[in-house]
């Protein structure tokens, strides 16, 4: 009964990570066989300041986008927890950009972004270059990356925060303890795992993402916002290096692992 | 809560649902206007006199039929074959000796989180062995991979928590592995299939990279990867956008009312 699965998750996943790890090792070129180099690719790698870019902007990518959405989704949950006219349909709306094609969605907003008749500016009625500095289209990509990612906090927090029973806190109330305290003493320790598993797979999307950054700034202007797996693409099959493009791939396993720790953790904390 | 807390609610809510729906704001305006004019002139936020000439354009075309014949052919597929090995599996992990069930799911999960930014390119020479390339085919064998072990995580978390009378009874009366999951489990994992199912969607949705490694002929693209064949074609924006307002849309908008279902499902057992 296991077949079928392992069929899949064997050729769609292992086949070609083992794959990738051995082009990583070699000097494989599009349309032409490589020799073994051993590490080669990597300590290139390490040593090439368009990677360290890549690494850092990829981390500030990351880190700026899933703090922000964290903060939304907790809000917004908070904002849905109690029933209103009209929720279920703001929920949905919320949730709309999530299941939406994300291509779609990118090459939206690189014609709201763009600074030729782009409908940002035309509401300011200003004309800023939202993709032409490195800082502000860094900005314009978390910005984008909220818009899509968000939704997933807010679900799985509203989903944990029913978990939070009420007579706990109506006990709290009792006591006489601030909203604060209540917060971080009782409602909190319940959203965790939810925030937890959002975390998660925000992090994890957000780090290997690849369609909003190619869409809407391409790695620029001038590298700044270029990510590893952009990098990637662009060295694999634009100048046709496997070798050197699965290295890059395969430099940011270690995130990978960390995440699978803390994920062990989660599941094995029941 | 108090009036200012109420008040802070509902002003966050409406400002993130202007954010959340400009976008879609954006592309009906262009949809809604010929040529390249939603690049150039007017207000790019509103179609002051809407021109249909996009859908009625897509209603004819038979690039858009393909398309949207391709696009469901995928989700379709991608989804039978998902929810079908992913249920087989949990069921196995969780109700039959497998030995290091645990070891075997978490396993399965951590797959999963790989980047598919490491797999797509090995992937290319997997689908041309199997003579897949330029086939939508060639998506309907790969998107089950990232699902299948998302889903199996989630749908095993759920068995495993039933009530082990549920299955050894029906075991007791005979019943075989088929006709157990079948009257037994699946019945009261519907809400969790669904939530599966969406997880699928979204998958199949999100998908960029793939579609535009694989698919390169017009007649082989579905309404989502031609979206990354062409880039959108500048000077006829409105076709494109056109095609994803009717042909995926909708689907998109409804599946968006389900995002409950869909956080509850993929909670079962990180959630109670």
């Amino acid at each position: 009964m296991l077949a079928p699965a392992l069929t899949f998750v064997l050729g769609v996943i292992a086949y070609p990570l083992a794959t990738a790890l051995w082009f990583s090792l070699t000097s494989v070129q599009i349309g032409g066989a490589g020799h073994f180099v051993g590490f080669a690719n990597y300590s290139f790698l390490f040593g090439l300041g368009t990677y360290g870019d890549a690494v850092r902007n990829t981390v500030v990518y990351t880190a700026g986008s899933t703090v922000l959405k964290a903060v939304f989704g907790l809000l917004l949950a908070f904002s849905l927890a109690r029933p209103f006219p009209g929720r279920r349909i703001v929920y949905a709306v919320l949730f709309l950009p999530f299941i939406f094609p994300a291509d779609m969605g990118a090459v939206a907003w690189y014609y709201l972004f763009s600074n030729v008749h782009g409908g940002i500016n035309y509401l300011i009625q200003r004309d800023v270059a939202w993709l032409g500095t490195g800082p502000l289209a860094m900005a314009s990509l978390i910005t984008v990356n909220v818009w899509h990612g968000t939704a997933l906090f807010t679900v799985l927090v509203l989903a944990a925060l029913r978990s939070v029973p009420g007579n706990l806190v109506d006990a709290a109330v009792i006591d006489g303890a601030r909203w604060y305290q209540r917060f971080l003493r009782i409602v909190l320790p319940y959203l965790v795992p939810g925030l937890a598993l959002a975390a998660l797979l925000s992090v994890l999307g957000t780090f290997g993402d690849f369609v909003f950054v190619y869409l809407i700034t391409g790695g620029g202007p001038a590298n700044s916002t270029s990510i590893v797996g952009t990098m990637a693409f662009e060295v694999g099959l634009l100048n046709g290096d496997l070798g050197l493009a699965s290295a890059i791939s395969f430099s940011v396993i270690p995130v990978y692992l960390i995440g699978l720790v803390y994920l062990l953790r989660l599941v094995a904390g029941r | 809560m108090s009036l200012l807390a109420r008040l802070a609610a509902g002003s966050l809510l409406t400002a993130f649902l202007v954010f959340s729906l400009a976008p879609f704001l954006w592309m009906v305006a262009a949809s809604l206007k010929p040529g390249d004019e939603q690049l150039i002139f007017g207000n790019p936020w509103w179609a002051a006199s809407p021109d249909w000439s996009n859908y009625t354009k897509l209603l004819v075309s038979p690039l858009f039929l393909r398309w949207a014949g391709n696009t469901a052919l995928v989700l379709l597929g991608t989804l039978a074959i998902s929810l079908g090995a992913s249920i087989l599996a949990a069921y196995a992990l969780a109700h039959r000796r497998v030995p290091q069930a645990r070891l075997l799911v978490v396993a399965l999960f951590a797959t999963y989180l790989l980047p598919s930014g490491l797999l797509w390119l090995p992937m290319i020479k997997v689908v041309q062995a199997l003579g897949l390339a330029d086939s939508p085919l060639a998506l309907v064998v790969t998107y089950p991979g990232l699902i299948i072990p998302f889903a199996t995580w989630v749908l095993w978390n759920f068995f495993k928590d039933l009530p082990p009378d549920l299955v050894e009874q029906a075991r007791l009366e005979g019943a075989g592995d088929l006709r157990i999951l079948a009257r037994v489990l699946l019945p009261v994992a519907l809400p969790v299939l669904a939530a599966v199912a969406l997880f699928g969607i979204a998958i199949t949705f999100n998908d960029y990279l793939y579609g535009l490694a694989f698919l390169s002929a017009p007649g082989a693209q579905t309404l989502i990867s031609e979206v990354a064949h062409t880039s959108v074609d500048i000077n006829d924006a409105g076709f494109t956008f056109a095609a994803i307002l009717l042909g995926v849309a909708p689907v998109a908008v409804f599946c968006a009312f389900f995002a409950d279902t869909y956080a509850k499902g993929l909670g079962t057992g990180v959630i109670d």
